[in-house]
């Protein structure tokens, strides 16, 4: 164990922490045993939570966690070493090589073997400067900014209890490779999230509320805190008097929030070209096909600087760019990494992730988005549906790739009757199929934009954004 | 051993006294070391072959301290910068409330529990799971050809923990895992159906291809698809790989003291009234013989223990942690209050926070064998897997979710499947209806802390089912 608890007067926080020559050497002798590709990436987070219950601070954590993966791939097939032990990553290169190697022996001759897509092979760094440096926050303005929320979540004795959350990290990583790849890149990410919970006799409920993006300070300023507080608070309130929502299959109007978290799992994930080749996607053999109304267009775009799934470089060294997902209803791209790139023959597209250094990348999403449409505002799209559903705020959703058939629950909802909110309900949740409920789409808002961040689990949580318009589905199974 | 140095907890021990001793020599009033290494080798499953292979380790330091009842915590990896974190802690501290009577446990005497490692884990090298993979392949490829593991993998993995406190408490050991997941597809005149199922254990499985045969079956099971009916309220049969994930998200939530206290349970204020059917209990025990969620101690050092929390339907007990209880009690919002060895993290990144260990639903009343409650349902469904367990809502019971591995049932028998289907209630109302228990303890794993022993359970009240 080789690496300190340091704070943004590190010079590791800025400098790099590989020392290259020993890479190097780890590398060409990855290379002289017969590996077709080795990478040494390193990854470096400086963050801060804090919480606060019922405006008292519960906890504040300051940390500096490092890892560093070796992927090898050898005879077309991986071996990948983890650690947080810095030091010791090179001399893993032989039981790599040999791990990748017995992967490799099992592989029948109707397998695919593991090539990577050719990438522009880069030295450089990227650092991604904040406005206000998160590191320079001190815990008093953390506290600050989180009672902002609570002193007007609370303001109702049908409240029993508030909680905020604070996370903000500053992540640093160096990636090199047998390619000669070398490259350092840094960026951070703050968020603020908070919880009110209300009580009336027997009926208790809860309400979320999340703001944050890529960057520093600056973007927990941007947001109203004590108007997200006092939002979530009449919710809840709310909530306690709404009735079960009715079940079978209606109209659904979605708000940015849970448009957002439909398409991240109706369809991001089923574009997942990690999952396509595993056979897991109802998208598979798709690309070029219309698979949904013509008025949607959905767009992945992980240099939205300010969303929280931004990120300058992927966990590959390629550059990362926007990704058409589909456009006006016809599916023209899949997310990949340079190993899916090149079985299906496509242009490297920046979609590896991983959760961190003690992680290998995956296929992930980043800002996902659907394009705005045509329609003005709420009151247009609901104005001719006679009984429907408006859904407001995400719980979270989950999607079954294989089947196309995902779930994702709302915060509160509303009753649409003749073209009117009517009354709340509340624990909506809806369910579908992919390859349906895309070509149901009949109605979207003109304005487009990110909703509250979120974070997605695949084996491994990356955070990201996702948001559109608000969103019309001419039918959809509530329940 | 291949897996883990043999001399890892005594390595992890004396690194942890001397983060101790720089806290003493800093003048900290209380403090705690808390410490994990782990090691482990796994491999992913993808299309119907070993996708890769992988093997590492990670560990590291957390420090909590505690000044006149107000606490701080700081993580590191290298000991030798332990006074800044230590620095770090105690200027947290000093920003934290204070609270009346909080002081980090006494070193009091604790159960030995067994079946913590497994040897023949630690044995185990990276080939040997090769061959577990070839296994598992193997199998899914003679049980039906059609069927291919989509996704999946098989990991071992061996930790060393210590705990050390100011108070005199020095514990620490190992402790081994061995799991797997298979994710089994059949795609056939387009038409998929499809299962995820996965099993871990202290000890290494004695039968890898159980969870393969389960997929299969019901990727098969699945696959006679007959018309969705009308929404109806109606008994519904969830398996116990069904049924645990909800109730993980809900039930162990609800039981925790400071929740019950600041009226954020469902069961608030129910203390000693009847919360579930009168023939269910619900015993957390943190002593359980090779659970994945036991221990001697606590992850703040209390000794662990069996408890139980609801008694023939009547709610007895909660859980705390030792500063929950004191933070309680400080606030008036309960008289008294006392930790119940109920702490856990999630690593050495995090304080220990209150959470059950191994949680047991059990039936005084008959159980039943699957077909028996199959029988006994009449008309219903069985409900194998469900999708969004996770956006249940633990505050008020209640849930909303998706299912795709869902049978018809009509007069006592399984008539077909359905494609897709919702299935929504209330978790505390449904456990406080007529509730029939299958007669096979199941463990699995969980979305919150703790591990769920949770059977297959017929539920004949407060749900729904919104065919799709």
């Amino acid at each position: 164990m080789v690496v300190t608890t340091r704070q943004s007067d590190s010079p590791l926080s800025s400098g790099k922490m590989l020392d290259e020559d020993k890479i190097t050497k780890a590398l060409n002798f990855a290379s002289s045993l017969g590996a077709e590709y080795a990478e040494i990436r390193l990854v470096s987070e400086t963050t801060n939570t804090a919480s606060l219950k019922d405006g008292k601070l519960e906890r504040a954590i300051p940390g500096q966690e490092v890892g560093v993966t070796m992927r090898i791939l050898a005879d077309g097939a991986w071996g990948v070493h983890s650690t947080s032990d810095i030091s010791s990553i090179t001399e893993q290169v032989e039981s790599t090589f040999r791990l990748a190697k017995a992967v490799a022996a099992r592989r029948s001759a109707s397998q695919t073997v593991v090539e990577l897509a050719e990438v522009p092979i880069i030295q450089d760094e990227i650092h991604w400067k904040s406005a206000k440096d998160v590191r320079d926050t001190d815990l008093d303005k953390r506290i600050e900014m989180m009672l902002a929320i609570d002193n007007e979540a609370k303001d109702d004795e049908r409240i029993v209890s508030t909680s905020t959350g604070w996370s903000d990290e500053h992540i640093h990583t160096e990636l090199m490779t047998t390619e000669g790849m070398n490259r350092v890149w840094s960026f951070q990410r703050s968020l603020i999230n908070g919880m009110v919970t209300a009580r009336d006799g027997d009926e208790v409920v809860s309400y979320r509320m999340r703001h944050g993006g890529e960057g520093g300070l600056e973007v927990i300023e941007a947001c109203d805190l004590g108007e997200m507080g006092r939002n979530a608070k009449i919710s809840a309130i709310r909530l306690l008097s709404a009735e079960r929502a009715p079940s079978g299959r209606i109209p659904l109007v979605a708000d940015r929030d849970l448009t957002g978290v439909y398409i991240h799992e109706a369809l991001g994930h089923p574009c997942e070209a990690d999952l396509v080749a595993a056979g897991d996607s109802c998208l598979e053999g798709r690309l070029g096909q219309t698979i949904g109304s013509e008025i949607c267009t959905v767009v992945d775009d992980p240099t939205m600087r300010g969303g929280y799934g931004c990120y300058p470089i992927d966990d590959e060294g390629v550059n990362p760019r926007p990704k058409n997902l589909i456009v006006n209803g016809v599916l023209t791209e899949y997310l990949n990494h340079r190993e899916t790139a090149h079985r299906y023959d496509l242009e490297p597209n920046g979609g590896a992730r991983a959760q961190d250094g003690l992680h290998h990348p995956l296929v992930r999403m980043s800002n996902t988005i659907i394009q705005g449409g045509s329609h003005r505002d709420l009151d247009e799209l609901i104005e001719d549906i006679d009984y429907g559903i408006y859904a407001c705020g995400s719980r979270g959703g989950q999607v079954d790739t294989g089947r196309g058939s995902f779930q994702f629950a709302a915060q509160e909802a509303w009753i649409i009757e003749n073209g009117s909110l009517t009354r709340p309900v509340k624990d909506v949740s809806v369910s579908g199929m992919t390859l349906q409920i895309l070509k149901d789409v009949d109605g979207l808002t003109r304005d487009s934009h990110l909703a509250a961040p979120g974070f997605c689990g695949k084996g491994q949580t990356v955070p990201v954004g996702d948001g559109g318009p608000l969103m019309r589905i001419k039918e959809a199974l509530v329940g | 051993m291949i897996m883990i140095p043999d001399d890892a907890v005594e390595r992890l021990l004396e690194s942890a006294q001397a983060i101790g001793a720089v806290c003493d020599k800093a003048n900290v009033q209380q403090w705690e070391v808390y410490a994990t290494q782990g090691y482990g080798h796994s491999l992913e499953i993808e299309a119907g072959r070993i996708s890769m292979a992988s093997g590492g380790g990670e560990g590291g330091f957390g420090i909590r301290v505690v000044e006149d009842g107000r606490y701080g915590y700081a993580h590191l990896v290298d000991p030798n910068s332990a006074s800044r974190a230590i620095e770090q802690a105690l200027s947290i501290a000093k920003r934290s409330p204070s609270i009346e009577g909080f002081e980090l446990p006494g070193n009091n005497p604790a159960t030995k529990v067994g079946g913590m490692m497994d040897n023949a884990i630690l044995d185990l090298g990276p080939e040997d799971l090769l061959e577990q993979g070839d296994q598992i392949l193997t199998r899914v490829a003679e049980l039906d050809s059609r069927a291919v593991a989509v996704g999946g993998g098989v990991g071992v993995g061996a930790g060393a923990g210590v705990i050390v406190t100011s108070s005199g408490i020095q514990d620490g050991g190992i402790h081994t895992s061995h799991g797997l997941g298979i994710h089994v597809s059949i795609d056939e005149d387009d038409h998929l159906t499809s299962s995820y199922e996965g099993e871990s254990s202290r000890s290494l499985l004695k039968d890898l291809t159980a969870s393969v045969d389960k997929a299969v079956h019901w990727s098969q099971a699945t696959r006679e698809v007959i018309p969705g009916g009308e929404t109806e309220d109606c008994p519904i049969l969830m398996t116990s790989d069904g049924f645990s994930p909800l109730f993980s998200v809900v039930v162990p939530t609800a039981i925790k003291g400071e929740r019950l206290a600041r009226g954020e349970s469902f069961w608030s204020g129910k203390m000693n009234q009847n919360v579930i059917a009168d023939h269910l209990s619900l015993v957390d025990d943190g002593l359980m013989e090779g659970g994945m969620s036991s221990g001697s101690r606590d992850d703040e050092g209390v000794p662990s223990r069996t408890q139980t929390l609801v008694e023939s339907g009547r709610l007895i007990g909660e859980l705390w942690s030792t500063r929950d209880a004191a933070k309680l009690v400080a606030e008036g919002k309960v008289s008294s209050a006392e930790s119940t060895g109920s702490a856990s993290r999630g690593g050495h990144t995090a304080p220990p926070v209150c959470g059950c260990s191994d949680l047991t639903l059990s039936s005084s009343a008959k159980t039943l064998s699957r077909d028996r409650l199959i029988e006994e349902m009449e008309n219903g469904y069985v409900v194998h897997s469900v999708m969004g367990a996770h956006t249940a809502n633990p505050t008020s019971g209640d849930f909303s979710v998706t299912t795709s591995t869902i049978l018809r049932v009509e007069d006592g028998q399984v008539v077909g499947s359905l494609s897709q289907a919702g299935l929504s209630g209330n978790m505390a109302k449904a456990l406080a209806g007529r509730v029939v228990l299958g007669d096979s303890q199941k463990r699995k794993g969980s979305y919150s802390t703790g591990s769920m022993h949770v059977p297959d359970i017929l539920l004949m009240d407060g749900l729904r089912i919104n065919p799709a």
